[in-house]
């Protein structure tokens, strides 16, 4: 890896294609630190957590503030320096977040660091524990199931992915700004671990990304999801060995990169907060910023989330998670409309051909309401024409229901990027995503 | 507040909890959603959706069938009109086919909504919207002079048996209109072939009342001069000033329903392209075969197109989701194989004069294998991930 590579262009022709109110602006600006930070459990996959610190003891940043039970060794640390406020947990005593108040002078937990002369000699166990010990692991996700990954492996292909779950997710411009050399660090640091490194951005991306883009291997489509690392690994896969690579978001990798050169936890983070009718900038924050803090104000009863097709809904009165890069605030429309069947709909956003708004290519202002009421499938055949891992959802989910695990895997159901974009079109309004995410997760569990 | 969602909201305590007509709750949630799209705010990923709705899309469907249904009424009592001797004007013939179709129609509604609306109560579903569309299909493949007796049969049958015995809309195996027409078709054959297409025929004697597809040529002509000697020329088969069932008659207008639904995309191309081009193809190769150049073996592919229920049956009837295949390579060999079969049947067997119905029924069952086939060489097609 390194110097200059040949750039393959992916064609791709299914996905969400209607343009969506509210992209950020490009600009950047720092928002100061907060009081509290938070490291959440929310969007950790399948972790069992086990809590090591407890309320009121004083941590840097740094230092370690829960594991995974399944791998002890896998740690997650606390983003700045102060007390811990409070443990929160949810339904069945689960751990929710860690909550820190920010005190005193920052203080950091000094680790090896590593220089870029030394990436060729160390040893792989060696930089697998620096990176577990730092909190940096976890930023290695493993498909199929996307849980962190197995560092007893040696996955046949690393996947960077430069773009963020959310259409309107950070601009790698603005992440990667600056910090050209990192990043090539860290795909150096990238080559310990595996022998194929892809580099993926959208086509809309790669103008701002000066010397980076050089190192981008595979430019996809601007069509949500089509740079989502499972649908990237779907279109390049050839082998079976292969259902096993890794990923890792670009900022995840300066992250690392960052860590291993100074030896200290890097705190600072890019955010985007979209909101349909505001071009709001980019915002460098802390990690583990409260939700309020990042979204400012808001609609009330809007749905806040972090990612609207893919992501997870969160508490305003929470902070952001280690995988948070974007809070979307959509709108709720309670409001029941009179004949909303049979209306023209100028403005509606739909992917369908049943709208006047198909007509128009103006931007969409998307809510958080279901557009109607569940029904039966009746086969309508939009989910399929819609997936962009060229999967059945229909077929698959049938086979759920009837408990025929062979046939949904058999189907591709491991093949599924979890985009949401079926149940997104889904005139029945089936939770054809929520089945097919928990069809992979009982699997996953059935497995363990 | 509207003053409508007002009324909604003080009779909503009768239809729920402990109210007197509990047990329609499904009724007074169908007609109220009528009214007012509901819309819930999303609980899972993803927290958008489309606007597009299952009602939505079923209302689609029955706006394609409007051309055919008004030209339906107006061919109806045009057609009765000329029976009697009489030349109509268009509000004439429009009013007098209303009162042979309207009945038809309510009956239809009446009865199919009432098996509707017991079976959603019982078992706590929604009343589906599909049945709108099961209710204007149904009547639209009558001949006009059916007894109403037999409509509510027949409807009730496609229902009952049709779908509700499978499990209710989605799960029916065969299209439900469709099986209640050949309910009537095989049940009282009487009323559902030879002399019936024409409403009030009976009190005239000399005008034949058949459909083009049961004309045959007499030794040495051709099966087309035959057809215009009867009254069938293209054009007016193209149009549909012919007797046939209600809404058959008219290619164009099916063809506009058609092209609403493939530009709206309610409607699979696949299933419509497919099945034209498999009636074209096995026409065109059938009007090489050496025979009787007076049967409808040599009709040639444009008087399979236009003649009979070909054009509404690929249209409205083999493009229901449900009962066609749900992968698209078999929405093509599906809607291929419609056409193949039509003709087939037309052509070669003299007990059936029209064979889009056996033909869409036939291959509604064989949906699930072409479906599993398909699937299966997908299967092979996929890197494995298990």
């Amino acid at each position: 890896m390194g110097g200059l590579s040949f750039m393959e262009e992916m064609k791709l022709v299914k996905g969400f294609k209607p343009a969506l109110a509210g992209k950020p602006d490009q600009s950047v600006i720092y928002l100061p630190d907060p009081e509290t930070v938070g490291v959440s459990v929310m969007d950790i996959p399948y972790i069992r957590p086990k809590i090591l610190v407890k309320e009121n003891d004083p941590v840097k940043t740094g230092t370690p503030l829960f594991c995974d039970k399944r791998n002890p060794r896998i740690q997650y640390v606390s983003p700045a320096t102060g007390t811990v406020e409070k443990i929160i947990f949810g339904e069945r005593r689960r751990l929710k977040e860690i909550v820190i108040r920010l005190q005193g002078k920052e203080d950091f937990i000094r680790f090896e660091t590593l220089t870029p002369e030394a990436v060729d000699t160390i040893q792989k166990p060696d930089l697998v524990r620096l990176l577990q010990e730092g909190g940096l692991w976890p930023c290695f996700r493993q498909f199929p199931f996307m849980d962190t990954a197995d560092p007893d492996l040696e996955p046949p292909m690393i996947i960077v992915s430069l773009n963020g779950n959310d259409p309107f997710s950070p601009h790698p411009g603005a992440v990667l700004e600056k910090e050209f050399s990192v990043f090539e660090f860290g795909l150096r640091v990238l080559g310990k671990l595996t022998r194929r490194i892809v580099v993926s951005s959208r086509q809309s991306s790669l103008d701002q990304l000066n010397g980076v883009k050089n190192h981008v291997t595979h430019q996809v489509p601007d069509l949500y999801p089509a740079w989502d690392p499972g649908v990237v690994l779907y279109r390049l896969k050839t082998t079976v060995e292969e259902n096993r690579s890794w990923c890792i978001s670009a900022e995840h990798l300066l992250l690392v990169g960052k860590f291993l050169l100074t030896g200290t936890y890097p705190v600072k983070r890019v955010f985007t907060v979209t909101r349909p009718g505001d071009q709001k900038p980019h915002i460098i924050a802390r990690q583990g910023s409260p939700v309020k803090a990042l979204a400012g104000r808001f609609p009330d009863r809007s749905l806040i989330t972090t990612g609207r097709f893919n992501g997870r809904p969160v508490d305003p009165d929470s902070h952001l998670g280690f995988f948070d890069t974007t809070l979307n605030i959509i709108p709720d429309n309670p409001e029941e409309e009179l004949f909303g069947f049979i209306r023209p709909g100028i403005s509606k956003p739909s992917v369908s051909r049943t709208f006047l708004s198909s007509l128009f290519k103006t931007p969409k202002e998307l809510d958080c309401n279901l557009h109607g009421e569940e029904r039966a499938c009746v086969n309508c055949g939009y989910c399929a024409r819609i997936c962009p891992v060229d999967l059945e959802p229909s077929f698959i989910i049938k086979a759920l229901l009837s408990d025929d695990i062979e046939d949904a895997l058999s189907f591709g159901l491991l093949d599924c990027c979890r985009c949401g974009l079926c149940t997104y079109v889904c005139p029945s309004k089936i939770e054809l995503t929520h089945l097919l995410s928990d069809g992979i997760t009982a699997y996953y569990k059935d497995k363990q | 507040m509207n003053p409508l969602k007002k009324l909604f909201e003080s009779t909503r305590t009768h239809f729920s909890g402990s109210g007197k007509f509990k047990a329609l709750a499904p009724l007074f949630e169908a007609v109220e959603t009528v009214f007012f799209l509901p819309s819930h705010r999303t609980r899972h990923r993803p927290f958008v959706r489309d606007s597009l709705d299952l009602k939505r899309f079923m209302t689609f469907v029955i706006l394609s069938l409007l051309p055919v249904l008004f030209f339906g009424i107006y061919n109806t009592g045009l057609q009765a009109g000329l029976a009697g001797g009489k030349a109509y004007t268009v509000s004439q013939a429009f009013l007098t086919g209303l009162t042979y179709v309207l009945p038809i129609l309510i009956v239809t509604y009446a009865v199919g909504l009432f098996w509707e609306i017991l079976f959603a109560s019982i078992r706590g579903h929604h009343i589906s919207e599909g049945f709108l569309v099961t209710g204007l299909l149904f009547p639209l493949t009558l001949p006009p002079t059916i007894p109403l007796w037999q409509v509510a049969l027949g409807i009730s049958f496609g229902v009952v048996v049709g779908k509700e015995l499978f499990g209710g809309t989605g799960r029916n195996v065969l299209n439900p209109a469709l099986t209640g027409r050949a309910f009537l078709f095989f049940s009282y054959p009487l009323t559902m072939s030879g002399d019936v297409w024409i409403a009030g025929k009976t009190a005239v004697d000399g005008v034949s009342g058949a459909t083009a597809l049961s004309v045959l040529a007499p030794e040495g002509q051709s099966i087309t001069a035959a057809l215009a000697d009867s009254g069938f020329t293209l054009s007016n088969l193209f149009f549909g000033f012919i007797p046939g069932s209600i809404g058959e008659t008219s290619a164009l207008c099916c063809l506009l329903g058609a092209a609403f639904l493939l530009l709206t995309r309610v409607a699979n191309f696949r299933v419509i392209i497919g099945g034209m081009a498999g009636l074209i193809l096995t026409s065109l190769v059938f009007s090489f075969i050496p025979g009787d150049g007076g049967s409808w073996l040599k009709a040639g592919p444009l008087y399979h197109l236009c003649a009979g229920g070909f054009l509404f049956g690929i249209t409205f009837m083999a493009t229901d989701p449900v009962s066609g295949p749900g992968t698209d390579p078999a929405r093509w060999i599906f809607g291929f194989l419609i056409g193949f079969l039509t003709v087939t049947i037309r052509v070669a067997n003299p007990a059936f004069a029209e064979g889009t119905m056996l033909a869409i029924l036939f291959m509604n069952v064989f949906a699930p294998l072409l479906d599993h086939m398909v699937m299966k060489y997908k299967i092979s097609k996929r890197i494995p991930n298990v």
